[in-house]
């Protein structure tokens, strides 16, 4: 299990490793085999790890391998160690599994770029920042991977450096996510400081009556989580981070790094939940971030913003369930999530392909009967998106509702009519999104630019959405509470659930929940599909995104650019430089001065020495 | 003249304040004087001077190190004449005016 | 008597030193300079004899007289009688600094001698009857005092050098940097 771990880690490092040193040695294509092969590899030793856990008993699933004392100051030390456990392998799974498939996707996708090999050394980067991070064995490695995530994001966000929005996208996901990491630092500061360790296990330990710290460390992991996963208030990065390579798209945006949020609040649950008021702090955000992405993804017009909203509204129900206590529903809403969010993404991937890089739905249309596999792959992921049995999502989304109803208390009510709304939000914008791009005849657009010469897309772009479709239908038959709940039982002795919702509340839940879901489809149809009704026109708070950016903008980004303005004017410029230019004139000066001592006559630097002797024969004999 | 007494006649006090007045004049004449020949005349005077104390010290410690000295000093004055003269010699050949303060092209 | 005598001779000698200094720093023609300073050089041998410098004193009329100033006069004689005026105009800055400087120093050489030696002054060592002889001082160059005599041989061949490479005459156009205005 341990040796399946380690492999897991580092294979995706070694694949980066040997394309980077490669460099121009190796070919495109076999830069991007290099890459697959070495995340496949690495989800054969995940499942090998698994296998072996499976083997075992549920207490003795959980094991912590540290290959060497990475940092030992004072009295604390801290190990460069993994920790296999239940959770970190069901993450490696879904890290690896998905990864390796959206990686072999891109050898189709990105055939033909001029830097592939430095795309493909970034994700396997990627991948190995994200095994890090699950499997770490103490906080302090999960922070390293937490970081290196951030920056593979960067680096496949501005791919096309050309492009002066990607590099913006870039800088705007990092600063932002630099906010995350900042409470986080401050988190685990708190954590040194009154614990003296940085274990998972001390996350329990910070003593109970000091009520700031245990909320403050709490809310610093909060931070860190809100801004890697795109939550409210820290959302406004993940849209425009959809500049990158549709695959980035897919496996940061969506499947992995945006769920790492998730992982982290699971993952320290412990931590959460000695500060109850954080907890609940986490459900709401999710919540409210899940009605607002809906919102906001009914008026978009790019298809890769609608899924990103769409993201971004799937992992408030994460964090939703992960607040109220339901950590196995919100990892396997997590794993769900990850499959047919990549399946909607790659094949929104096809049809950019095919259509030559468009990415307006406004232009597209009646692309069911030329494009029929993309259209079957879209269909199984919307419909898995929009909870609609028997796909994937019905079985992970209703139970997360159904748990905010067992919370009980105002609080658990009003989440559950929220998250109940966003089903039905869900089912709408998810079908605008179908309606608009696949029913009716083809449009102008299409007929003039769509080139399927050798079928819809290349084998290898074709073959990984399917596996993903299927997934996305099937998967879901993994967990259906209340009658049979595997996942839960796997992940119960890592995180138990505060909550447990009674049958009745389930039933309830589910079947109002896909009521909704198909009122949603229903709406949708009526205004994109049959054209019965007009489009009402979207308002100006929808399409501006609630105009989170201005605010931003007016709140941070000005006065920072203030700030920065006024430190040039008045202190680098008159201090700094102006320092070093004094500096440089009172040299000049002193130099001009001595210089006047130079008058090349002979008789004054005679009359100098004789005199300097003179007094130095006092200086002499006085001292002595 | 010397003889296995103590020194007859002035003691070397009288003679150290004869080498100090040497010197002090020579001082002047190469401060004073523009002519690079008086110049090196005046410095003469002054190793002069140094010699005579030299040889003064050397009679009152009853040790010949002073004299050896004064030999040394001798020897290294006639070289630097040498090297003196040959250097005016030189800038007469060029028709430079003798007078060092004219000579400043080497002012800052 | 003998003591006398010896006072005698200390004050001419004494005496003459001092004016033919003088003189040399006086003398506006280079040529009554050197003859001064050869009649220095005569008092300041007498001098040595006093002191029982038998051999410095030899040596000091045989070669400082003999062929430096020798070699002065030559020089003299070929550059023809150039004079300058050395007292003309008033007391200028350089020289009253200049005055001003080496009577300083010379109070404070006479001070920090008197200031040191103090009474030892009065009384000299008693010394063989061989002190300051040619045997005595060749035994002291060539046993305690090596490294000096060949150094100093070492520095006279280095001005020999140097005299001939700056009495060379250019030819083929070659200078030897001497500034030319």
């Amino acid at each position: 299990m341990i040796i399946g771990g380690w492999i897991t880690l580092l294979s995706p490092l070694a694949g980066a490793l040997v394309i980077t040193l490669a460099g121009t040695r190796i070919g495109r294509r076999t830069a991007g085999y290099i890459a697959t092969a070495s995340t496949m590899i690495a989800f054969v030793a995940a499942v090998v790890a698994f296998v072996v856990a499976l083997g075992k008993s549920p207490d003795a699933r959980s094991q912590l391998s540290t290959a060497y004392t990475w940092i030992a100051a004072g009295s604390y030390q801290s190990g460069f160690s993994i920790l296999i456990d239940q959770l970190s392998i069901l993450m490696m799974l879904i890290v690896t599994g998905v990864g390796s498939l959206i990686i072999a996707y891109s050898l189709g996708y990105m055939e033909g770029e001029d830097e592939e090999r430095r795309y493909f050394a970034y994700m396997a980067l990627f991948v190995f920042s994200m095994l890090l991070l699950v499997e770490g064995g103490n906080l302090i490695l999960l922070l390293a991977g937490w970081g290196m995530v951030g920056l593979s994001s960067y680096l496949l966000i501005g791919f096309y450096h050309q492009r002066a929005s990607a590099v913006a996208a870039a800088k705007k996901a990092f600063v932002m996510n630099a906010v995350g990491d900042a409470t986080m630092a401050v988190a685990l500061f708190l954590l040194i400081k009154y614990t003296g360790s940085l274990s998972y296990a001390a996350l329990g330990q910070v003593p109970a009556s000091n009520r700031w710290v245990v909320n403050l460390v709490a809310l610093g992991l909060l931070g860190g989580a809100v801004a890697k996963s795109a939550q409210l208030p820290l959302q406004t990065w993940l849209p425009d981070a959809m500049e990158g390579p549709t695959p980035v798209s897919a496996l940061i945006h969506a499947a992995t790094m945006v769920t790492a949020g998730v992982y982290l609040i699971v993952r320290c649950h412990v931590a959460f939940q000695a500060a109850p008021h954080v907890q609940d702090l986490a459900a709401v955000l999710g919540t409210v971030t899940l009605v607002l992405a809906g919102l906001i993804a009914l008026v978009q017009v790019d298809i890769k913003r609608v899924i990103a909203y769409s993201t971004m509204s799937q992992i408030g129900y994460m964090f939703l369930a992960a607040g109220i206590g339901a950590y196995a529903d919100s990892m396997f809403h997590l794993m769900t999530h990850a499959f047919f969010k990549a399946t909607l993404f790659l094949a929104a991937g096809l049809l950019i392909h095919a259509l030559g890089g468009e990415q307006d739905l406004r232009k597209m249309g009646g692309l069911r009967k030329l494009m029929p596999f993309t259209f079957l792959a879209f269909l199984a992921g919307s419909l898995a998106l929009a909870g609609i049995p028997p796909f994937s999502g019905f079985f992970s989304k209703d139970p997360i509702i159904a748990s905010a109803l067992a919370r009980g208390g105002a609080l658990g009510d009003v989440l559950w009519v929220a998250a109940l709304a966003g089903a039905f939000l869900t089912g709408v914008y998810a079908f605008r999104l179908v309606f608009r791009v696949f029913l009716g005849e083809p449009s102008a657009f299409v007929r003039e630019h769509l080139h399927t010469g050798h079928g819809e897309g290349p084998l290898s772009m074709r073959w990984t959405v399917g596996v993903l479709a299927v997934l996305a239908t099937v998967a879901g038959f993994l967990q259906f509470p209340p009658f049979w709940t595997p996942v839960s039982n796997w992940l119960e002795p890592v995180a138990p659930p505060l909550v447990d919702p009674t049958n009745p509340q389930e039933l309830t839940t589910l079947v109002i929940g896909v009521a909704l879901g198909l009122a949603g489809i229903a709406v949708a149809w009526l205004l994109y599909g049959s054209h019965r009704y007009a489009v009402p026109r979207p308002r100006a708070l929808l399409e501006r995104k609630f105009y989170f950016d201005e605010l931003y903008d007016a709140a941070f980004y000005r006065p920072a650019t203030w700030v920065a303005a006024s430190l040039r004017r008045f202190v680098e410029e008159p201090v700094v430089d102006g320092s070093i230019a004094e500096v440089a004139a009172g040299t000049r000066g002193v130099a001009r001065w001595t210089g006047l001592l130079q008058t090349g006559l002979l008789r004054t630097y005679v009359l100098a020495i004789a005199a300097s002797l003179a007094v130095l024969l006092v200086v002499f004999v006085a001292v002595r | 003249m010397g003889g296995v007494e103590p020194v007859s006649g002035p003691n070397v006090a009288w003679y150290l304040a004869l080498a100090a007045f040497l010197f002090a004049t020579g001082m002047l004449g190469v401060l004073l004087r523009r002519s690079p020949l008086i110049v090196l005349l005046s410095l003469e005077l002054m190793l002069n001077g140094a010699n005579l104390a030299l040889i003064a010290f050397s009679r009152q410690h009853g040790r010949l190190d002073g004299q050896v000295f004064a030999l040394a000093v001798m020897a290294v004055a006639a070289s630097e004449v040498v090297v003196g003269l040959g250097l005016i010699v030189a800038m007469a050949r060029k028709k430079l005016t003798l007078d060092v303060d004219k000579l400043s092209t080497l002012r800052g | 008597m003998g003591n006398f005598l010896v006072w005698v001779v200390w004050v001419v000698a004494a005496f003459s030193c001092l004016g033919s200094g003088i003189a040399v720093i006086s003398f506006a023609n280079p040529f009554y300079s050197a003859l001064a300073l050869i009649g220095n050089l005569a008092s300041l041998a007498v001098l040595y004899l006093l002191l029982a410098a038998e051999f410095v004193a030899a040596a000091q009329v045989l070669v400082y007289a003999g062929a430096v100033m020798v070699m002065f006069l030559f020089v003299i004689a070929y550059l023809g009688g150039q004079a300058d005026a050395p007292w003309a105009g008033g007391p200028s800055v350089q020289s009253v600094a200049a005055i001003a400087a080496a009577a300083a120093l010379l109070v404070e050489v006479i001070v920090v001698i008197g200031l040191a030696a103090g009474g030892d002054l009065s009384t000299a060592a008693q010394i063989p009857s061989s002190f300051g002889s040619p045997a005595a001082i060749g035994q002291a160059f060539l046993t305690d005092h090596l490294l000096a005599f060949e150094l100093t041989s070492v520095v006279l061949l280095v001005a020999a050098v140097g005299g001939v490479i700056l009495g060379h005459h250019a030819r083929s156009g070659t200078t030897w940097g001497a500034s030319s205005r």
